[in-house]
This record gives C-alpha cells, structure tokens and sequence, in this order.
C-alpha cells in the first residue's frame, strides 16, 4: 500500500480512485504537492474529505418540483463540474449552496446541505460568514459601480478582515492571483466597466478571492467571454485547486472536461450520473448521460 | 405599407415631436426672458446687500431666509422622505404573490402630492400657528413644506432603487455584505441620480412656493434669526406676490428682482445637482443624467 494520506484513503477507498486527473497522489513515500497544501489547511486531518456536500436535497418553487433528492458530495480541493440541460435546476441547486435561494419567493427545500460536516442552516450558522466561506461568481460579470480596487476589497471591507493601507495589499496580491494586476496597476481609481468582459469577470473573480472562501460556485462564469477570456479562466480556477473546492456549473462540455476532476449530470432536476470527469465522458452508465455528453439532448 | 407612407408616418413623427419639444420648452424661455427683460433695466446690485424696507429697499432678508427654508427642508424632508423611499423599495419586502408591500404608506403619499398646497398652509396654519401658539415661524414653515415635498422624494427615491440592477444585489448578496451595508455601499450609489433629481424638485417647489408660506412665514424685514417659534421669515416669492399690487415702482421693480433671484437660484440648484450626480456616477455601468 502507497502512501496516502488519511484523507485520500478515505477517498479512495470509497471511489476507488484517485483524485482525478490531472492531480496525482503520489505513491511511495513522499508526498504530492496537494498533499501538502491540504494538509497545511488541516494540520490535525480533522476536517471531513468533502467540503460541501448536498444530503438528500429536494428544491421547489411555488411546489414545482426543481431538484429531486440529489445526493453529492464535493471532495476538498477538486473541481466539480455541473453539466445538463437548460432548465434542469443547475442554477438552482448551485445557488442554494449559499442560500441565496432561501428568500426567493416560493422555494422550499427538503435535505440538506453541510459545510465541513455542519448543516448551512444550522442555528449556530451565520448566514454573511457562510457566504464569506461559500463564494460565488455568476454568468454575467457584474462589477460594483466602484473604482476597480475598491470592487477587489468591497467584500474584504464588509467583513472587516483589512482596512486601511491593508487593503491596497490585498488589492494587488488579489489581483496579481488573477493575472489582471499589470493590466490595471496604473488604473485602480478608474471605473471597472471600462475594462473587457473577460477583465471584468477576473475582476470578480479576485473580489470572490479576496474574501478567503474555501469553496467558490461558479455559474457559468465563461459563457459571456470571447474562446481566449475563456481559456484565462480556466487556468485561473484550476489554479485555485487545491487550496478551494470548486463548483463549475457549464454548458461547455469541453470546459467540464479540461478542468474538472469530477462531473455531474442533473437531468429534469434528477442527478443522473456522477463520478470522475473521464469517466462519465468516455464510459457513461446511463444512457441520458450518453446522449447528453454526446450531444444529443439539450 | 409602402415605404412611400411610411416614409410620410416617420416624417410626421419627427414633426410631432419637435413640436411638442417646443411646446415644453418654448413658454419656459418666454417666462424666463420676460422676467430677464423686466429686471434687468432697473438692477441694483444693493438688492444683494440690503434688507426690505416697507415696499422698496433691497432682498437680503428674502434670498436668506429663502436658503434657511431650503436648507431646513432638505434637513427635514430630505432624511423623511429617503428613508420613506429606501423603505419602500428595500425593506416592506413582497407580500403574498410577489407583490410589494406597503401600498399603505405608498397612496398615503400619492394622496399627499394631489392636496393643494393651500390647503396644506391653511391646516399649517390653524394647527400650527394658531392652535400650538407657535406663531409665524420658521418651523411652521419648514413642517408644512415637508409634508408638501416628502412625497416626491419618497417615490423618486424608490423608483431610482427599483431600477438598480440585481446583479449589484446579487453580487453584494454573495459576498456575504449585511443588507445595510450592501445598500449604503453598493445600492444607493447608483440611486444617486434619481434621489437627487427628486430632492432638487423638492427644493425647486420649497423655494417657489407662495400659499403656505403667507400662511406660516409670514414675512419679515429683518435678516432670518436662529429661531424656531415666534418669529416670522422672509422669502422671495412673498415680494413677487404682493409687491406688484403696491402702487409704486419701486414696489414693481422688487417683484421683478424677486422673480430673477429666485430663477437664478433654481439654475445654481441645477448645476449643483449635477456636480454631484456627476461625482456619483464616475465609476458608474451606465452614465445617468
Ligand atoms: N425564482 C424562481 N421562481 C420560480 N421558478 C424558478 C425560479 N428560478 C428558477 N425557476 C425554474 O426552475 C427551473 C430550473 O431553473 P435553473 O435556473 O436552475 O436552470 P438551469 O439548469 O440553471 O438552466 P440554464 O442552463 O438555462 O441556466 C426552471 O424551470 C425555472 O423556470
Ligand atoms: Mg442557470
């Protein structure tokens, strides 16, 4: 038996797999760069292998039944995509993870849904920090009407986790993390809508960052950019692994492919399939999921 | 259609509204012009700097004790009328079926805006005046004007927040901002324009007003003391109003001055809005005028 973290064990020896592609556990005696960071963020091994994950959850607006019981769980440090068909509760589902659905007219829930192996609606939950730790960034880039470095701090400033000349700190490592730093260092005052949409959507994707999440939902975050913006994007957030959890809700097979390790496909608001990217691409277990990833439904 | 008439149903569009453009602002700069034509001739720059004295001297008192009433409004009515507004939009929530709340508070105000200002000065003045035993006085005044302009700011106010797009919300709702402090940062900075549109018409009314002032102002010579009960304000409108029944021309003459200052008042407010609505909107998606 190679080495394996306590963590990965677990995990592997429940999927019977490793992580995914891509990242490799290293057998033998030295350990995998992910090893490290993970363990870094969790020097005692206590945190449970997945850091969000869905319990039997069923959504419903004004009793129109949108996601049925789906079970899953997200494994720290790892992309997940969301693939499916448009209408089948993607968006809902994703946007629940912070509860950002809990005030919309008409939902209701069944199930549940645990950060670090506590329920987000759990008493002792606190609704802004759940959503400092659950972090989202949606399909259209939706700048604040603020100067571009007061954007990348708003929400460091509504936390209150810098002020001052901190925030200037925070501002440049953040977005140096993006790559947008040499683009925009001469105009941090400047408004942010002048800057490209695939600019912009960095530009909220270091705000997102600058707040420390641990897990990052992702709707659809390249389907308004240009193939290049695109491509920026993607190396980004498989950058961000393994130090955060992502959840990638894409109609982009493709984008699944190339940056996921795992892969879900809901259907008619019903989790068909799930399990490594590859998998469920090349040798699909369920004949939906064969025509969805061969294109043809949805 | 043939392109022949609907080339003619476009020109005739075109025609109607250039006229109807004219027909806004064609008696406008006729007003304008004839108070211009009227004052300029007999300009005294001494109207500035002196205080009425019967029927003839200057405005001093007027013009200050106009800027006390505006600045007392937007005080007042400005914070009322806000927070009405953020109210409004933002906190009465939807009720059963999606529909918003506080339609309560929201016919009050519509029923608030149709009442003729008269009336309000008349009940300004019985319960104000005469039942408080306040007296003409600076409060008095300031009450009613509010009650008269709260609900302008009120709707501006709430409209100017519907029309933020939810994707700021959103945004700020995701990064896990409290709901004030999202509103204060994130929300009401790009309401900007259409809050300080409705606090200008606020302001523009408070200081064109006539009818509740003679009721709760009064009218003083004097320049405005630091007092709220007992003791009546000028204003300019009251020289517009009363002065040109005087049989004198000097008494004319003021009416006019009267009427310039106060136009030119509104300008300076114009520009002053739009310095600051200017300012609010340099980082702004969409430039709002
Ligand atoms: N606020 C709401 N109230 C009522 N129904 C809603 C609401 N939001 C979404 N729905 C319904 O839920 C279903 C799923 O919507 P959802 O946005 O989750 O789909 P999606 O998978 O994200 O689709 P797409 O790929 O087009 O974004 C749709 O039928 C939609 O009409
Ligand atoms: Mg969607």
């Amino acid at each position: 038996m190679p080495f394996i973290s306590p963590r990965y064990r677990d995990r592997v020896d429940r999927d019977d797999r490793t992580v995914g592609p891509g990242i490799e556990v290293t057998s033998g005696p030295g350990r995998s760069e992910v090893d490290l960071v993970l363990e870094a963020m969790d020097p005692d091994g206590v945190r449970p292998a997945e850091a969000i994950a869905a319990r039997n959850l069923s959504l419903c607006f004004a009793d129109k039944h949108i996601v049925s019981e789906v079970s899953v769980g997200f494994p720290r440090g790892t992309i997940t995509a969301l693939i499916g068909p448009t209408g089948c509760g993607k968006s809902t589902f994703l946007r629940t993870l912070n509860r950002m659905n809990d005030r919309v007219p008409g939902f209701a829930r069944q199930g549940d849904v645990v950060l670090d192996g506590e329920s987000i609606w759990a008493p002792s939950q606190d609704l802004l920090n759940l959503r400092r730790r659950v972090g989202m960034v949606f399909q259209r880039p939706n700048p604040f009407p603020m100067s571009i470095r007061d954007n990348v701090v708003a929400g460091v400033r509504a936390h209150r986790i810098a002020k001052g000349k901190q925030l200037d700190v925070v501002a440049e490592e953040r977005l140096r993390q993006v790559g947008l730093w040499d683009a925009v260092k001469d105009r941090l005052g400047d408004s942010p809508f002048r800057l490209s949409g695939g600019q912009q959507q960095l530009l909220c994707l270091a705000r997102a960052l600058a707040v420390g999440p641990e897990v990052l939902l992702l709707d659809e975050p390249t389907s308004s950019l240009d193939p290049i913006s695109t491509e920026l994007v993607e190396e980004l957030l498989r950058s961000l692994t393994p130090a955060l959890t992502l959840i990638l809700v894409t109609h982009n097979l493709g984008q699944a492919r190339r940056t996921s390790q795992h892969t879900m496909f809901l259907y008619q608001g019903r989790l068909v399939e799930h399990g490594p990217t590859q998998d469920l691409f090349e040798r699909p277990k369920d004949p939906d999921t064969l025509h969805y990833v061969t294109g043809r439904i949805g | 259609m043939s392109s022949r008439r609907r080339r003619i149903a476009d020109w005739a569009f075109r025609v109607f509204t250039v006229a109807a453009l004219v027909a806004v602002v064609g008696p406008v700069l006729w007003v304008a012009g004839g108070v211009v034509a009227r004052a300029i001739p007999h300009w005294r720059w001494t109207v500035l700097t002196t205080t009425t004295n019967g029927a003839s001297g200057g405005l001093l008192n007027a013009i200050l004790g106009t800027l006390v009433l505006m600045a007392g409004v937007l005080a007042i009515a400005g914070t009322v009328g806000v927070l009405g507004g953020v109210y409004l939009a933002e906190l009465a929530g939807t009720g059963r079926r999606g529909r918003p709340r506080g339609g309560v508070l929201r016919s009050a105000t519509e029923v608030l805006a149709g009442v003729p200002s008269i009336a309000l000065g008349l009940v300004g003045y019985l319960a104000l005046v005469v039942q408080f035993h306040w007296g003409f006085s600076l409060l008095a005044a300031l009450l009613v004007l509010s009650v008269m302009v709260v609900p302008y700011i009120a709707r501006g106010t709430e409209t100017a927040l519907r029309q933020v797009p939810t994707a700021y919300r959103e945004g700020a709702e995701a990064l896990g901002m409290p709901t004030g402090y999202a509103l204060r940062t994130v929300v009401l900075r790009s309401a900007v324009p259409g809050i300080v549109n409705s606090l200008l018409i606020a302001l523009a009314i408070s200081g064109g007003e006539t009818a509740p002032l003679l009721y709760t102002a009064g009218w003083y010579t004097g320049t405005p003391k630091a007092a709220l009960f007992h003791q009546p304000i000028g204003y300019l409108t009251y020289p517009v109003w009363t002065f040109w029944d005087y049989p004198s021309n000097q008494a004319h003459y003021l009416a006019f001055d009267a009427a310039l200052i106060l136009l030119v008042l509104v300008l300076l407010l114009l520009v002053a809005a739009r310095l600051v609505v200017n300012r609010s909107q340099r980082h702004a998606e969409v430039r709002q005028r």
